[in-house]
């Protein structure tokens, strides 16, 4: 088990049409990728690769932290992605939401 | 032109970038009342990320950050205005200090992104009764104020009143309004129709405020956009009319003449400016006019 | 390797429907009928065994004669209200028949009970529209034989050419007659028209009717008359009226739609079909139905009266009617119960079989007659192809519906529908399944323009010189596959395996495309 049992967490979207919504929690493993939803049959490989860079961006910037990330999709483009594991990930880092 | 400027939710990924494509003039990509408090910050970023994308049309691009009373604001203007925005609207704007710190933080953010100075304008919500009062002195605040807009609901909650069908109790501020942004040269927007299935109702309110004078209104659903267009929209005969106003003063101008005259009535020139002003609203062009001259 | 002129590859052989090399698509009317049509069984009936009142399902069943392996059909007047199917299989299940072919006009989501019997050999085959949970099990390979799609008309012309053969036609009646005259107007079950019905009653060995409603010989009106129908079987109830007709639908207020549906009524209007006489088919969805709208207003403004809508008819085609700008409606499928009303009670509101509305091998089908028809599509290609079979994810979830005999019939035929479904984009470089060729696809509409088939310059140029540039945008194909991949980002391929499970047939029998089983997880 990468993800302790009272592992801090933090979201950010919806599941309103073209919104995702994104769950980073902190692990102590590897970076792991989840992701659902209509889009992932023809975007799987574009939609992980947007979520990985906006993370190596923000890891960058921030004290970095490994997450486990599940994005439930519902149609959203690159920039809306993006736009809340951008979110979600700030919140954890934060320490906003927990 | 800014008949309609449609208002879209600061978290809603489908409106913000569909928005556009309804035709109206402006958009308020909004980040304040239709944003709850623990959005504030999803909402920024998602905004920041749909201005870098920069997919809006023809459409005058704008942002209603949150206001200067609020602890949200210095963050709204530092993610937005450097991936350009034509300006941002501002809530509840009550002072002539508080366009000042706007207009000084605009500045420093425009400088730190090496954009020109002062290229962000301000559209100032006027949105409580000391707002309203002093509408003149903050429309006249700082070259970046481009229009004045009268509040709805918050406006008519200061007023102890509420917002009904005539909309008797707004009336007398729409007035001074109109006055006090034409006495400092800036737009005379109007606050929202919040019935959206009332057409007629809307018709009705679209009606008043352009025989007011106002340049047009906020919108807060696509439906609305091609009423008010058509209301603001000159008819044939004033078309026709205006083209003639303008024809005849640039014959009167080539010819070197003082007085202008149609269909034997001399036309003072706020006369021609309005006719100008008829035929841009009308989207017709330079080219188009001369094109009918020949 | 050979590819049919929409350049699909299509197998030599498939196994469960034959050798294709015949049957390969070349163009929307390049194949040709020769020869006699099929009947079914002829019967006789003399007057002292003129009774046909069975008392229920199994009874009729066992007096069909239905035997394993047979092929029974059935229609889907009753739609997601029906109860008929699933109580005939179940049936059959326990009376120990098996390896069926089912032959249905379409199938709905109420018949996922089938699914069962699929797994347990009751059904061997499919030839019809599968939707929802029963596409889904075709798509993952959950039938050994595939599935064969035919759009309405192509259905009616394989059932009169003797590509199929019905040895059943089980046929549920909201009202019928114990002499075997059957109607959908009247009864608790009331559906309007039976149109497609009709061809399976007039080519089938034995017709079976099922209703809850009957009555003394003879019903009037009557739809299907018992000449053609050997049993009357007497059941609770034939449907749920709640899933059978909708309320009356009225026109979306969803800006989106509404900015779609504008551009196309614009084009429409701008058209050179828009004139007095126009016959035009819109249907139901939330995009037609508000086309409708917009061109009802446009024909009231400018004193357009138009001739017959055609299709499947809704209470605003109704309005239409009674207002006197349509001076008939062609229904071969009542929607709502505005529509239900009108067909029992207006002579102008004419009952059609699938036959007259859609096959291509007749004196003259009524799409024929059409100007305009508004459509959908789940993609639509740079050629203009459209797919209206298979999802994103390449799995099959519709039916063909009318949709290649209203495109190949209409002067004009527009699919309008918004560019991106989320992520999906409905304009692609190559749809996954081709239903309807591009050659009979005239314009697409969206919510970022309209695209015209350069196919059509005469339309081109009409909209260039039409005033109102803004109500009008026009794009070219390829601008607007462009901007939806600028949004989309590339599309990864359909994860599916060689084997084949679905076969769509164009109109006239030829194969226009095939559908391979997908693979759930990469």
């Amino acid at each position: 088990m990468t993800i302790r049992d009272n592992a801090r967490t933090a979201q950010a979207g919806t599941l309103e049409s073209m919104d995702c919504l994104v769950t980073v929690t902190e692990s102590t493993g590897e970076r792991q990728i989840e992701i659902s939803g209509a889009a992932v049959s023809r975007f799987a490989g574009a939609m992980t690769k947007k979520v990985n860079q906006v993370l190596d961006e923000l890891e960058g910037k921030t004290e970095a932290k490994s997450v486990v990330v599940s994005v439930q999709d519902n149609g959203a483009l690159d920039i809306v992605l993006g736009a809340r594991v951008e979110a979600a990930y700030l919140r954890l880092v934060g320490g906003g939401a927990s | 032109m800014r008949r309609t400027m449609l208002y879209l939710p600061g978290n809603n990924p489908n409106m913000l970038t569909r928005g556009y494509l309804f035709g109206a003039d402006g958009l308020v990509l909004d980040l304040e009342d239709s944003v709850s408090v623990n959005e504030k910050d999803s909402a920024r970023i998602l905004v920041r990320e749909i201005l870098k994308r920069g997919a809006f049309g023809e459409c005058e691009v704008t942002v209603r950050i949150n206001g200067l009373d609020t602890a949200f604001w210095r963050d709204d203007v530092a993610a937005i205005v450097p991936h350009g925005v034509h300006g941002v609207r501002v809530p509840k704007v009550e002072s002539v200090g508080t366009i000042k710190a706007l207009d000084e933080e605009l500045s420093s953010v425009e400088s730190a992104a090496s954009l020109p100075a002062g290229v962000t304008k301000i559209f100032c919500l006027l949105e409580t009764a000391l707002g309203v009062w002093r509408a003149y002195d903050i429309a006249s605040a700082s070259p970046r104020v481009t229009a004045i807009i009268p509040g709805g609901e918050d406006l008519t909650a200061d007023l102890r009143t509420n917002r009904s069908a005539s909309g008797v109790e707004l009336e007398w501020t729409r007035r001074m309004l109109i006055v006090a942004a034409r006495a400092a040269g800036v737009d005379a927007l109007d606050t929202v129709y919040p019935r959206i299935t009332d057409d007629e109702g809307l018709r009705r309110e679209a009606e008043f405020i352009k025989q007011l004078g106002y340049d047009g209104k906020s919108v807060i659903h696509p439906n609305q956009i091609p009423i008010v267009h058509e209301v603001f929209t000159p008819s044939e005969a004033e078309i026709e009319k205006a083209r003639k106003i303008v024809s005849a003063a640039k014959d009167a101008t080539r010819r070197g003449l003082g007085a202008i005259s149609v269909d034997g009535r001399m036309v003072d020139l706020p006369v021609v400016r309005r006719a100008e002003f008829t035929l841009a609203r009308a989207g017709i062009t330079d080219n188009e006019q001369r094109g009918q001259e020949k | 390797m050979t590819l049919n002129t929409v350049q699909r590859d299509i197998p030599s052989h498939i196994d469960g429907y034959g050798n294709t090399a015949e049957k390969l698509y070349s163009g929307a009317f390049e194949r040709m009928p020769e020869g006699f049509g099929r009947g079914g069984r002829i019967r006789a009936v003399t007057p002292n065994d003129r009774a046909k009142l069975l008392s229920g399902v199994s009874e009729a069943i066992s007096a069909s004669g239905l035997k394993s392996g047979m092929t029974i059909s059935f229609h889907h007047h009753l739609r997601n209200g029906d109860y008929i199917v699933n109580q005939v299989i179940e049936a059959c299940a326990s009376s120990g028949i098996r390896d069926l072919t089912i032959f249905p006009t379409a199938l709905f989501g109420i018949h996922k009970d089938i699914i069962p019997h699929i797994k347990r050999g009751v059904i061997r085959r499919i030839m019809g529209s599968v939707n929802g949970p029963i596409g889904a099990l075709v798509s993952e390979g959950g039938m050994e034989i595939p599935v064969v799609l035919r759009s309405h008309g192509g259905r009616a012309r394989a059932v009169m050419s003797g590509d199929v053969h019905i040895d059943v036609a089980f046929i549920a009646a909201p009202v019928a007659d114990i002499g075997g005259n059957i109607s959908g107007r009247i009864g608790k079950s009331a559906c309007g028209s039976i149109g497609y019905a009709f061809t399976d009653a007039l080519h089938a060995d034995c017709v079976v009717a099922l209703t809850d409603n009957l009555q003394h010989y003879p019903i009037a009106p009557v739809s299907i008359p018992g000449t053609c129908v050997d049993f009357v079987a007497q059941v609770g109830s034939i449907g749920d009226p709640a899933g059978i007709v909708s309320g009356t639908t009225r026109v979306t207020r969803d800006p989106l739609r509404l900015l779609i549906a504008k551009y196309a009524s614009k084009l429409i209007e701008t058209s050179q079909y828009f004139r007095d006489g126009i016959n035009f088919q819109t249907g139901a969805g939330g995009i037609p139905l508000a086309v409708t709208a917009f061109m009802k207003e446009a024909m009231k403004n400018r004193h357009i009266r138009g001739g017959f809508g055609l299709g499947g008819i809704t209470g605003y085609f109704v309005d239409m009617l009674k207002e006197g700008l349509l001076k008939k409606l062609m229904d071969v499928q009542s929607f709502d119960e505005e529509a239900v009303k009108s067909i029992a009670s207006d002579p102008r509101h004419i009952e059609i079989s699938a036959d007259w509305y859609a096959n291509p091998w007749n004196c003259g089908a009524a799409v024929n007659w059409l100007d305009v028809v508004i459509l959908g599509a789940t993609e639509l290609d740079t050629d203009f192809n459209a797919n209206v079979n298979t999802e994103a994810d390449g799995s099959l979830l519709h039916g063909i519906g009318g949709h290649q005999d209203t495109a190949a019939g209409a002067k004009l035929t527009i699919i309008a529908q918004p560019l991106m479904r989320g992520r999906i984009p409905c304009l692609v470089d190559k749809v996954h399944t081709v239903t309807t060729p591009g050659e009979v696809v005239d314009a697409l509409v969206t919510e970022y323009g309209i695209t015209i088939n350069p196919n059509r310059p005469d339309l081109i140029d009409a909209c260039k010189e039409a005033k109102g540039g803004d109500e009008l945008p026009l794009v070219p194909v390829d601008e607007l596959r462009a901007r939806a991949r600028e949004m989309s980002g590339a599309m990864e391929p359909v994860w599916q395996d060689e084997r084949i499970v679905g076969i769509v047939e164009w109109r006239d029998g030829t194969i226009i495309d095939v559908i391979r089983q997908i693979r759930s997880a990469r």
